[in-house]
């Protein structure tokens, strides 16, 4: 598996008509820049109602290492809501709509059909340009030309992915975001930033002492986290742009548990400053604490509602750890979870409408979502130590910590629960994710 | 006649007066002789005290003698370094009269000598098991001001980090407030939790998970930080 590019093409089109039954290898990461820590996304089942749709080789894509039409492909396969179609023995294929022969890719049942073409410019720089038709009406659905470096060539192809995902289904795509997580090695914790599907990841922080709860700004360019570097645990606010930070909070005992408020300028956090951990609501310079709760259980994990109305959070104030809500001021408090004696790390979904959390049940620790207007709870995993969901800006996807052959693996499961990717690396462990929000990209 | 019979009440009654007066001394004698016998035992007793107290400022007076000659002596030692080499921090010299204290925190036949505080699951109350070693811990605190413990809460893999990480930080707050209980100032306790972060036993069963849910005491600068 040394040679990511290669297998990825050789596994997508060999499988890619049947895979619904079997194992995708989609996407591996990546280049030799950061080796330490690779991940690998690989699909398990997929969902029902697949969009077929046909990605026709970009002409002279060829060319560059990253071929733009096989990263949209992956990226759709990955999504687990299109089904991948081979395009059969036609040559030449078209790369403009003047070149497609209707008939030919309507008796292949080829309804949508992606194509296009790469040309280099005189500056060095390519001109990606990519339509989508449809066959049936024998029409343009949609189409773009890039001017880019040959370092963007995947974040064009992601945002291909995007505009195609969203023409199809009507949500956003998430192909161009960034996911935060947790490598340990030996002797070592990296705080990893890569895309979405795996590709680009390289560390922000690396540390001999552990490192949890990354959690993002709204706006992208912040990530908040808990480290022990100093042999307890304080909270970091880390920006992404220029590679500083700041302590957010270094109490007498913990600092944990950032949650960005949607505003960007507030978190809430977690401190036992003042006797039992409680959550507290501090300004984004590590200023202004304010308690929001106020009692002797441990209170803590606190999301946001995306409208910063409520507040979700684990509490175990009725004698073991249930999921409660209140306002964003600590008032209103509501229990929301009744079912067995565990139930943690609530986060709430993009739309508000539900959150996902972790439930114990006859011994194993799977995810779970509750709808918050009928209470209904939906369990979505059957490991027995899942953990730290964190949904997709578009609410499809959780992703989430879990623990397979003795190892920490990512792992996402969709919303509804039939499609399953599992994600592993070449750390020996990945754990605690956190999938970054949609900024600037579409 | 009469006169006799006069003579009769007056012999009897001194008689009587006789027997009265014979009887009265006797008892007021072994009166006094109780008394004495008490008087005794307590003077006695007085003078043990008096010298066990003197045995004991005796030993104390010898100790603080020693203490003050090694301290001088030390003292010595570090003005002839100091005149020849460099200052040598004062450190150095509280570290030297405290040597036989560590040595007690690494007797292994010594209660001082167990250090870690095992709990149930999701679980922070100490078992009566380790309440003597955190009673040990407490008369060593007591006794030795100058010492510091960090107890360091951990907990078991599974479930939440974070709340794991406060269920740590309440498991090291309940072995602090069972010292302080016990007369141990706060200040010599220092608590934090380290949560699921630091697991001793590394496997993901109900062995390993055992082993984490454990307070660890650590004396600071006597052990090595985990």
């Amino acid at each position: 598996m040394n040679k990511p590019a290669r297998l990825v093409s050789f596994n997508f089109f060999r499988t890619s008509s049947r895979w619904q039954r079997g194992l995708l290898l989609v996407a591996l990461c990546l280049s030799a820049t950061t080796a330490r820590a690779q991940l690998t996304i690989e699909i398990i089942g997929g969902g029902a109602d697949q969009i077929p749709i046909t990605v026709l080789p970009l002409a002279a894509e060829e060319k560059y290492q990253q071929r733009i039409s096989e990263i949209v492909a992956a990226d759709l396969a990955r999504s687990g809501r299109f089904r991948i179609q081979d395009p059969g023995s036609v040559r030449p294929l078209p790369s403009e709509p003047s070149e497609v022969n209707y008939r030919y890719w309507k008796n292949r049942g080829s309804q949508t059909l992606v194509l296009g073409k790469t040309t280099p410019r005189q500056d060095g720089k390519i001109e990606v340009r990519f339509r989508m038709i449809d066959t049936t009406k024998e029409a343009q659905v949609v189409g773009y030309a890039y001017t880019v470096g040959v370092p963007q060539l995947r974040a064009i192809a992601h945002k291909i992915a995007d505009i195609i995902y969203e023409k199809l289904t009507g949500e956003p795509g998430v192909f161009s975001t960034r996911i935060a997580y947790v490598a340990k090695f030996p002797q070592r914790f990296e705080l990893h930033v890569a895309d979405a599907d795996g590709f680009n990841s390289q560390f922000i922080l690396a540390h001999r002492e552990p490192i949890i709860s990354p959690s993002w700004s709204p706006d992208g360019t912040r990530i908040a986290y808990v480290s022990f570097e100093q042999r307890r645990s304080i909270v970091f606010v880390h920006n992404l742009v220029d590679g500083t930070r700041k302590v957010l909070a270094a109490y007498d005992g913990i600092n944990s548990a950032p949650s960005w408020a949607p505003d960007g300028k507030t978190l809430a956090i977690t401190l036992s400053k003042d006797g039992p951990s409680q959550i507290y609501r501090i300004n984004a310079d590590g200023s202004g604490a304010i308690r929001l709760t106020n009692n002797n259980a441990i209170d803590t994990e606190a999301s946001f509602s995306p409208d910063g109305k409520y507040i979700l959070f684990t509490s175990d104030r009725g004698g073991s750890p249930q999921i409660y809500r209140m306002g964003v001021t600590g008032n209103n408090v509501e229990r929301m979870t009744f079912d067995g004696s565990y139930n943690v790390t609530p986060r709430y979904s993009p739309d508000g409408k539900s959150f996902a959390f972790v439930q114990r049940s006859q011994g194993r620790y799977n995810l779970a979502t509750m709808d918050i207007g009928t209470h209904q709870t939906q369990i979505l995993t059957d490991s027995s130590l899942d953990a730290s969901p964190t949904f997709a800006p578009n609410g499809r996807l959780i992703l989430y910590a879990s623990i397979v052959g003795g190892r920490g693996i990512l792992a996402a499961v969709s919303s509804d629960g039939r499609i399953k990717q599992k994600i592993t690396s070449s750390a020996q462990d990945v754990r605690e994710p956190a999938w970054g929000p949609l900024v600037g990209n579409r | 006649m009469r006169q006799i019979l006069v003579a009769m009440f007056v012999a009897l009654l001194v008689a009587g007066c006789g027997t009265k007066g014979t009887q009265q001394p006797k008892a007021s004698v072994e009166q006094r002789d109780l008394f004495e016998k008490q008087e005794q035992q307590a003077a006695e007793e007085a003078a043990k005290q008096a010298r066990i107290q003197r045995e004991q400022e005796e030993l104390k007076r010898q100790m603080d003698e020693q203490k003050r000659r090694q301290d001088e002596a030390a003292r010595r030692a570090a003005e002839a370094e100091q005149a020849v080499v460099k200052p040598l921090p004062e450190s150095t010299m509280t570290e030297k009269s405290l040597a036989d204290a560590a040595s007690m925190l690494k007797d292994p036949e010594s209660a001082l000598s167990k250090r870690s505080i095992y709990y149930d699951f999701d679980a922070y109350n100490i078992k009566e098991e380790y309440q003597p070693m955190v009673e040990a811990h407490s008369k060593f605190l007591l006794e030795h001001k100058d010492y510091k413990v960090r107890i360091e809460g951990n907990c078991d893999e599974r479930g939440s980090r974070e709340y794991n990480l406060a269920l740590g930080q309440r498991r090291a707050d309940s072995v602090k407030r069972a010292m302080t209980l016990l007369g141990v100032p706060a200040k010599q306790i220092e608590t934090v939790s380290f949560g699921s972060e630091k697991p001793k036993a590394l496997a993901h069963d109900d062995d390993a998970w055992a082993e984490n849910r454990r307070s660890d005491i650590s004396y600071v600068g006597v052990d090595n930080p985990q």
